[in-house]
């Protein structure tokens, strides 16, 4: 495995909470794994999604459209999309984009699930 | 003053080939001194242009990539295709908010590419465009 193979391992917390820990190049491929497994989180009850991205050092603007209609599905619903350990160059990209006017970004996983526990 | 280095390489058809173009031209750059979040941000800026090279272009499509380590370390990256080219002044600047509306979420590549960059020039004609980029490290 190279650090740009993508890998998806998906975990259901407390009912309402959604944790995606994301590794490798999001293209299009890897953000339609991502906008599936989000959607399918959201029909079973979750609001709120939370993105690890720890692992992931690029995503491109194909990537970045599908997790926008992930972000328009979630507020919708009146849910929560957050990220966690975003890259420099990935938070620069969501900062050009203004995804931080409708999404949430925390420093690590731990910072996000308890702040995002916290509203379960 | 050290002598600019230089690489040209054509993209080969196969799944994740813009990678390819950014692992290229983030090799050169750590030669030359940039930072890897620098290069990181080259890395995607150049991954957009060879996405669009590879959907709209036609043929193949080249990468020249020449870096500079005197003074400041400059790298320049120039993606070409010889597709039916296109009118870069027509194509519109996304907003977030209208993309979050929209049935087509895309568009945002030639966006990144300016914004991660100092200077994205496009030269486009029927049979060839040019995607000439610059960066320079900042701040030492």
């Amino acid at each position: 495995m190279t650090v740009d193979t993508f890998e998806l391992r998906v975990e259901s917390r407390d009912g309402n909470l959604g944790l995606l820990e994301v590794a490798g190049y999001i293209n299009n491929e890897a953000g339609e794994a991502i906008a599936r497994e989000a959607r399918r989180l959201l029909d079973q009850g979750h609001h709120s999604l939370l993105l690890d991205l720890s692992n992931t050092r690029i995503i491109n603007s194909i990537g970045i459209s599908l997790l926008l209609e992930v972000l328009e599905q979630i507020l919708e619903i009146k849910g929560t999309l957050a990220f966690c350990s975003l890259s420099p160059s990935i938070a620069k990209t969501f900062q050009i984009m203004g995804l931080s006017q409708y999404t949430k970004v925390f420093p690590d996983r731990s910072a996000g699930l308890a702040a995002l526990s916290g509203q379960a | 003053m050290p002598e600019p280095q230089r690489v040209h390489l054509v993209l080969p058809r196969h799944p994740h080939a813009e990678l390819d173009a950014g692992h290229a031209v983030e090799t050169l750059g750590l030669e030359v001194g940039f930072s890897h979040d620098t290069l990181a941000e080259i890395r995607l800026a150049v991954v957009e242009a060879c996405l669009n090279a590879l959907e709209y272009g036609g043929g193949e499509v080249e990468i020249e990539v020449t870096a500079c380590a005197d003074g400041s370390p400059r790298l320049e990256v120039s993606v070409i295709d010889h597709g039916p080219g296109f009118d870069p002044t027509v194509v519109p600047r996304p907003q977030l908010r209208a993309k979050l509306r929209a049935d087509r979420k895309r568009g945002w590549g030639l966006e990144l590419m300016r914004r991660l960059m100092d200077e994205v020039e496009i030269s486009s004609r029927p049979g060839r465009t040019q995607v000439r980029m610059v960066r320079r490290q900042r701040g030492g």
